[in-house]
């Protein structure tokens, strides 16, 4: 259930003048999160830049976007839609997603739910769109497209006519459509080795949800002890004890999890008042909560307990956060991997491929050779490594370790002088070091049935460092390597 | 007798300790404290500058940016860093750099990055402030001169180094010994000299805090 302008609703927006609510900057730029009807008559849309926005109505009253004030108003309806279906889940204020599952039997079919979700929140006066379909992301997509209400019969054949934008992913989206792949119906058609192959993590991901494979919740075994708690001897008034107490219990979860291996996507966020009363609230995320994101939403939900009729008389006397559901990723985790830093890794490097190409952004791994250029396999990241030459050989006259740190992978030209056979000097730039002490010469015959000629190698020490040189047949020698 | 030597002992094993933990420090990078490598390609910076993302690589993904493309990712291996976790970002052009930099500093908790000649010194201090609003970890190899002040929290200039092993052919290289001195507010503003050891196979490790010289004005 998504209500589209919610945040215009707040008390202090003008309800006569053309109003753009602006959200907290999110990679550099801010963007608009709602606007008054004028100003999409003026041609502002949602997500679009704030001076973009500013510039097509210049007259406009503009509001940043105030989240716990937004919580306070949507947890009414949050508790108008649990009356007929338990266990909903909130996204962000004016967006939850509701479970129906078990609903659809009950009350008799998908139709008769919506009806009677409609007529709910029609009744209390709420704009409102629903959509139904199977996961997550068909049924947000549902909704944002819906006049007011739709039902998704095919998810696979619905997503199919959605534009690659829904995707939410800026690199990724131009990427696609600069290879000419528009709708999410032609990027499902794509075979999915060779997206992972190109794309790495975020393409499959992308891949998955154009197929309508979304994110199920597939609970896995909680322990109990994994539910973080406090319990206030003296009840808790004040919002700035609440936001404190927010903020550390929700440190404590992610520390825990993170140390289980796993991320959550869904919180249950459980208040008990002076009154006795229990409430509790789901929160659910696209991503797993980071400490921040999770901070914040428990912040928003007590302000809204609070500072609601209900709560504001009565304090906290227990808080507790419950991870109801788990991600997948965080099974794949070895011990004490941080899967949020992954993410955040992920989506950096997928950013940086973009502006400096994918041939740019590189991992490696090691196979087998004597040189230390051969001993490593470079690939694109995101790619499978091909090894050409197996590691576990035997490699006899391999360059001995350590390593050089720096390898050239075209080895230039280096200066050396020689008397009778040991070196001399070594020029480095404008001026020429002494040789300290020198290791070789190390014979590699290379692949003379191939016409390759054999090579001398030495190790050379200056004051100045040590480097890795070859001497070929004519006398020539090649920097192979800096031990730096 | 026997009280004051062990007593005698005692005060000299906890000094080396002191020594020992203090300057194991000043081979760290800390979170939101960046870090300066200074000295010509040779002194054994690149490896100390991996060693430094040895720790953050076993529980997320670390970067090396990589100016001229030749970075051995093997000598990262040898130095400790998770295989799978390292990954290389090539970027030589110095107006590209800060954005490829600054884009790595939002998303990745420990990078090593050389720093092309060219790029301005507000782009270098823009990137400080970013790491140290970011808390993550980052490590700058100038490949000319040194860092503007007020960009790295630690400063550590290669001043010597010296190899074991070889012998007029005979032999191989073995065991480095590299003297750092160390500066700027990581260094509590004083002047320190180092002297590292770095045997190839495992971690580098600190010989020896040689000797502490005369205060100066603290850099960064």
């Amino acid at each position: 259930m998504w209500c589209p302008d919610w945040p215009l609703g707040r008390p202090d927006a003008p309800s006569d003048e053309t109003v753009l609510v602006i959200g907290a900057p999110e990679r550099g730029a801010s963007r608009v999160v709602a606007a008054s009807p004028d100003a999409y008559g003026a041609g502002v849309s949602l997500g679009m830049a704030r001076r973009e926005a500013e510039g097509l109505c210049p007259g406009a009253t503009v509001l940043d976007r105030d989240l716990g004030e937004e919580t306070r108003r949507f947890d009414p309806i949050v508790e108008l839609l649990s009356e007929i279906i338990p266990r909903v889940e909130v996204s962000e204020p004016g967006l939850v997603f509701i479970p129906v599952a078990g609903a659809i039997r009950y009350y008799g079919g998908e139709e008769a739910i919506v009806e009677l979700l409609g007529g709910k929140l029609a009744a209390a006066g709420i704009s409102h769109r629903l959509g139904l379909a199977d996961g997550p992301f068909a049924a947000f997509w549902a909704a944002r497209t819906a006049g007011e209400t739709q039902i998704v019969t095919d998810t696979p054949a619905f997503l199919a006519q959605l534009d690659v934008a829904t995707l939410g992913h800026d690199d990724l989206i131009a990427t696609f459509r600069w290879l000419g792949v528009d709708t999410l119906g032609s990027l499902a058609g794509l075979p999915r080795d060779a997206i992972a192959s190109r794309f790495g993590p975020i393409g499959l991901q992308a891949h998955r949800l154009a197929h309508g494979e979304d994110r199920m919740i597939d609970p896995r075994e909680i322990p109990p002890e994994a539910a973080v708690e406090s319990t206030f001897e003296d009840p808790v008034y004040s919002t700035d004890q609440l936001a404190f107490s927010a903020k550390q219990l929700a440190a404590r979860l992610i520390a825990d999890l993170r140390a289980r291996g796993a991320a959550p996507y869904r919180i249950t966020v459980i208040m008990e008042g002076t009154d006795g009363v229990v409430r509790e609230r789901v929160w659910r995320s696209a991503d797993p909560f980071t400490e921040a994101a999770l901070a914040d939403r428990v912040w928003w939900q007590l302000r809204a307990w609070t500072e609601s009729d209900r709560g504001s008389q009565r304090g906290i006397v227990r808080l507790k956060l419950d991870p109801s559901d788990l991600s997948d990723d965080g099974r794949q985790l070895s011990f004490f991997v941080d899967e949020t830093s992954r993410i955040e890794a992920e989506r950096a490097i997928a950013r940086i491929q973009t502006l400096v190409g994918p041939d740019a952004v590189l991992q490696a791994v090691p196979q087998g050779g004597r040189m230390p250029s051969e001993q490593v396999a470079w690939h694109r990241w995101g790619e499978e490594a091909t090894v050409s030459r197996p590691v576990g050989a035997p490699w006899p006259g391999a360059t001995p370790s350590p390593t050089p740190a720096l390898v050239p992978p075209e080895p230039p030209r280096l200066e050396v002088e020689w008397d009778e056979g040991t070196p001399v000097r070594v020029r480095l730039r404008a001026r020429w070091e002494p040789v300290l002490t020198w290791s070789g010469p190390w014979r590699m015959t290379g692949n003379w049935w191939k016409g390759e000629g054999s090579v001398d190698r030495y190790q050379i020490v200056t004051s100045a460092g040590a480097f890795l040189c070859t001497v070929d047949a004519s006398g020539i020698t090649h920097l192979a390597g800096v031990y730096d | 007798m026997v009280a004051e030597a062990i007593r005698g002992s005692m005060d000299r094993w906890d000094l080396s300790t002191r020594v020992q933990e203090r300057t194991g420090d000043l081979l760290s990078v800390q979170p939101g404290r960046p870090v300066e490598l200074s000295g010509p390609p040779g002194y054994g910076l690149t490896r100390l500058g991996f060693r430094m993302l040895t720790a953050e690589s076993h529980i997320a993904p670390v970067v090396g940016v990589d100016v001229r493309g030749w970075m051995s990712p093997k000598a990262a291996w040898e130095t400790g860093i998770v295989q799978e976790r390292l990954v290389f970002v090539r970027c030589a052009d110095p107006q590209l750099w800060p954005r490829v930099t600054a884009a790595l500093v939002e998303g990745i908790r420990a990078v090593y990055a050389e720093v092309p000649v060219g790029v301005r010194d507000a782009d270098l201090r823009r990137l400080a402030a970013l790491a140290r609003a970011r808390q993550m970890r980052l490590v700058l190899r100038p490949l000319a001169d040194q860092l503007p002040s007020g960009v790295a929290h630690l400063r550590l200039r290669a001043m010597g180094v010296a190899w074991e092993g070889p012998d007029r052919g005979h032999g191989r290289l073995e065991t480095r010994k590299l003297v750092l001195e160390a500066s700027g507010k990581g260094a509590s503003g004083m002047v320190q000299r180092i002297e590292v050891e770095d045997a190839g196979e495992d971690a580098v490790r600190v010989v020896s805090g040689l000797a502490v010289g005369p205060s100066r004005r603290a850099v960064g």
